[in-house]
């Protein structure tokens, strides 16, 4: 049995629901935030924005932005984890962290085996630019490391030596960039993983800089980690919806986007948005905000809260509880994902459903 | 509910009628003249005229590609004027909810998104559950795809591949087979920068035209309405008419559908090394009566062209305005977002306008020329009231033909061309035509028994106002569109196929996707509980 509360105290599903329309019809500005839902959860999100005059945004702009930034405003190549484990003769990591941030990884990519789709079959080489402290071992493979503190130098001086420009150094780095610098442009087909929790726009740029010019004569392509718990199905949802990713406000009767203007934490902060609606089925995610505004939170069950929300339902986890559409990592596309232990806990989509028809609209 | 639409010029192309009329609907069905029974609506629509409604065979509407280019582009598609919201999304520009509008507003009820990749045929399928009024399908891109290549290297046969194909069409909920630059994707992926019909896939050893061969047959064999929808190797490049005429032999005789042929309409003459050869090429389309194909018009503005052909994509990224692009080496196609700028002060792009227009004045049958803009690769479908008026008109041509520059107009026939199409050829190439291409035999006439999607127009001077703002458009019987405004929503269906095959084939590609990708084949199924609405799929029969 699901459990659901206002001010603390147990209610019905239906009661809760009610509540939370009732308080989020009175917003002035509402901001629909965390947004750790599934396709179907996101969706419904949106369209209850949309009818509050309100904002949307999700618990990892930051990172989702670190990428996106870079894409609109240079490019992007990229392939799928699929396509590297297949194909790739090389693969260069950037950061110590991608186990960390993808834990699934290395079985995907699989970098020990010699990559099927190669007409010269041997074995992969990787290059790891910031390995983790004591090394990088991946077994039945030799990795080339490159230890550096600042990724900027590191990057700008690998891709000044790939396209055969001079730079001042210490011999020994020199050295090392030069190896590398001929092993990428000796690949066949070449992929550089990156993801790494506070990797910023400026080094994500130079990547992809660096994959172009190595595919002015060779094949290089990139294969950006993302954001787990299906951030990026959030942003495929909000962008065929509205055009726009997360960070998007209706305030003014069509929807805006603006990275900071709509920042769910600077809005709460700020005193712009004056009512919150959390949402995180996937983990115990709470607001990160500080203030004391008016909150209304679909979370997971025996999710901690620093304040008791004014309503709290509990909501089921997309894939487990019930059968979902979310992005997968894996596959690099939005998938199926029936329930591995089918609940009665409600789904994100079915509650803000119901918040929706106690406002008139549809579910 | 009866309703009558009274006194129109009834344009009915399939059942030879173009007269002043009655038309009258039952519920969803078009129906004939009850007797002793009065309409609950009467619409007086005399002095307008009356067509089924329109069908647009290939439009990039959904699918991650299409999402991309969204994300891509925030400063193509802002909203700056704050109206009311007067239905879900309907100020959202370059939403689904927008499509869905737009088209409908210009008389179109039912609209084909022409390449998903299979492993992106859910987020397809999502995006057009969320595009509403019209009626939607969608091609399944194969012919990039490893499995299909090792079946052909390996010679497993026709049934093979047939069966393969279909149960990606299961899979997908395709309404049929797309192959775009067949072997070009995987070839790009070995570092070929061009690829040429008798090019070789590396690792695979096949050439282009052996897998078009092999796709096209199983098409055939499945017995799938639709013919296998190409669009062929070096799209966009000055001198490529050889590949198109080179094609059109290939195809044998056998059912071909060419798309967007605009875009290989170019010889190599002149000055620039660049000029139409779109009255050659027609020539060859009207001496082939097994071709169909569309034309993938030109017109001047900022567009963004969203395509699988990974390799062409790559290629034409240095010429992207503004200066960004996506590349993607996905599985089996990928594909590539270019945003491009049109200009009616350029050379190419005016000879590239003319060559499309040649295409539609040039190619005689009605029955197989297709009106599309291949959107938005050659203009967004927003700018298809222009193109009619265009091809209805010879002054709106001259007119035009002036302010470009005439060296390029110097590289075309377009001056010398008179024909002026007419409303029944209009009818023909955007609704009788398309329906029959798809194999929709419920739709893209006003006899008896057909689905109400109507289209009421009010002619006029001004032909693309007429086009842009129908008076009347019915969906499945349900009035949607009063003078261009759309009054509510409704959903349509995805059309689909589900051709029969031997389902021993998903068990070697459960084995392939478990040992190959590492992912279970189960996750890119298509399953209807996970889209928004019930009975999102409406089946189109496999017969021919």
């Amino acid at each position: 049995m699901s459990e659901a509360r206002i001010n603390g105290k147990p209610a019905s599903l239906a009661a809760a629901a009610e509540r939370a329309a009732e308080i989020l019809s009175q917003a002035r500005l509402p901001i629909i935030a965390g947004l750790g839902t599934d396709v179907a959860g996101a969706r419904a999100s949106i369209l209850l924005a949309e009818k509050l005059r309100g904002a949307y945004d999700h618990m990892h702009s930051a990172r989702i932005f670190a990428d996106l930034d870079v894409m609109r405003q240079a490019g992007l190549m990229y392939t799928t984890p699929s396509e590297a484990r297949l194909r790739a003769d090389v693969f260069l990591f950037i950061g110590k962290d991608l186990p960390k941030v993808w834990p699934a990884m290395m079985a995907c990519l699989s970098p020990a085996d010699t990559p099927p789709f190669e007409v010269v079959r041997e074995p992969r080489k990787l290059l790891w630019i910031a390995p983790p402290r004591g090394g990088a071992k991946v077994e039945g493979l030799s990795i080339e490391t490159l230890d550096t503190s600042n990724l900027h130098p590191t990057l700008a001086g690998l891709r000044a030596r790939v396209a055969g420009r001079v730079i001042n150094g210490a011999k020994s780095t020199l050295r090392k960039l030069d190896e590398f610098a001929s092993v990428l442009k000796n690949a066949h087909f070449g992929v550089v993983v990156w993801g790494s929790d506070g990797l910023d726009s400026l080094a994500i740029e130079m990547l992809h800089g660096l994959i172009r010019d190595l595919n002015k004569a060779t094949r290089w392509t990139g294969l950006p980690l993302g954001v787990g718990d299906n951030a990026a199905g959030v942003v495929q949802t909000s962008g065929w919806m509205t055009g726009f990713p997360v960070r998007t406000s209706f305030g003014r009767g069509f929807p805006e986007h603006d990275t900071w203007r709509f920042d769910a934490t600077r809005m709460i902060e700020s005193g712009e948005a004056d009512i919150a609606l959390w949402i995180s089925a996937y983990g115990g995610e709470t607001p990160p905000w500080e203030k004391s505004t008016p909150l209304i939170a679909l979370a997971s069950p025996h999710t901690a809260f620093a304040r008791e929300p004014q309503v709290c339902i509990e909501v089921g986890c997309p894939g487990i509880d019930h059968d979902a559409v979310e992005f997968a990592r894996e596959a690099g596309s939005l998938v199926a994902r029936l329930a591995s232990q089918p609940s009665q806990t409600p789904s994100v989509a079915a509650i803000v459903g119901q918040i929706t028809q106690h406002l008139g609209g549809e579910a | 509910m009866l309703i009558l639409l009274k006194g129109g010029r009834i344009v009915d192309p399939v059942n030879g009628r173009d007269e002043i009329g009655d038309l009258w609907i039952e519920n969803d069905r078009i129906v004939a003249a009850p007797k002793g029974k009065l309409a609950d609506e009467v619409h007086d629509v005399s002095g307008k005229i009356v067509m089924a409604g329109a069908i647009d065979i290939h439009s990039h509407i959904a699918g991650g590609n299409v999402n991309s280019a969204r994300l891509l582009l925030p400063e193509l598609h802002r909203n700056w004027l704050p109206n009311a919201i007067t239905l879900p999304m309907s100020t959202a520009k370059w939403s689904t909810f927008e499509t869905g509008t737009i088209y409908a507003s210009m008389g179109f009820t039912t609209v084909i998104e022409p390449a998903i990749v299979p492993h992106q045929a859910l987020q397809a399928h999502l995006e057009l559950s969320d595009i509403p009024i019209i009626d939607k399908g969608m091609l399944t891109v194969l012919g990039n795809d490893d499995f299909l290549l090792s079946l052909l290297r390996d010679g497993e046969g026709q049934a093979a591949v047939a069966d393969y194909v279909a149960s990606i069409l299961a899979a997908s909920n395709g309404l049929g087979v797309k192959c775009i630059n067949a072997g070009g994707s995987a070839a790009f992926k070995y570092n070929a920068r061009t690829f040429s019909l008798d090019d070789v896939v590396p690792f695979y050893g096949l050439t282009s035209r052996q897998i078009v061969e092999a796709l096209q047959r199983a098409v055939e064999d499945l017995k799938i309405p639709h013919p296998l929808h190409l669009h062929a190797n070096n799209l966009g490049i000055p001198g490529n008419v050889a590949t198109a005429l080179a094609t059109i032999e290939a195809a044998r005789g056998e059912r071909l559908h060419l798309a967007h042929l605009q875009f290989y309409a170019y010889g190599a003459e002149g000055g620039h090394g660049f000029s139409s050869a779109a009255a050659e090429l027609a020539a060859a389309v009207n001496a082939a009566p097994n071709v169909t194909i569309d034309v993938g018009q030109v017109m001047f503005r900022q567009t963004v062209t969203i395509s699988c052909d990974a390799l062409r994509q790559f290629n034409g990224a240095e010429m992207a305005k503004p200066k960004k692009s996506i590349i993607n080496d996905g599985d089996s196609n990928g594909g590539g977002i270019v945003p491009y700028l049109y200009r009616e002060n350029d050379f190419a792009n005016a000879v590239q306008w003319a060559c499309g227009l040649e295409l539609f004045l040039l190619i005689d049958d009605p029955w197989r020329i297709f009106f599309t803009t291949d959107h938005p690769n050659g203009a967004p479908f927003t700018t298809y009231p222009e193109v009619f008026a265009l091809i209805m008109s010879q002054d709106a041509r001259a007119e035009a033909i002036a302010r470009q520059p005439q060296e390029a107009v110097a590289m075309t026939t377009l001056p010398s061309i008179a024909r002026e199409y007419n409303f029944n050829e209009i009818a023909i190439m955007t609704r009788a035509a398309p329906a029959r291409l798809l194999g929709l035999k419920d739709r893209g006439h006003l006899g008896e028994g057909g689905l109400a999607d109507i289209a009421v127009y009010s002619p006029g001077k001004d032909l693309a106002k007429m086009f842009r703002f129908a008076h009347l458009v019915f969906k499945d019987g349900d009035l949607v569109v009063r003078d261009g405004r759309v009054t509510h929503y409704r959903w349509g269906k995805a059309l689909k196929v589900n051709p029969a095959y031997d389902k021993a084939i998903d068990r070697r590609l459960a084995g392939y996707y478990d040992h190959h990708f590492g992912n279970s084949r189960d996750l890119f199924a298509v399953k209807e509980h996970l889209l928004p609405r019930a009975d999102a799929f409406g089946e189109v029969a496999c017969a021919r």
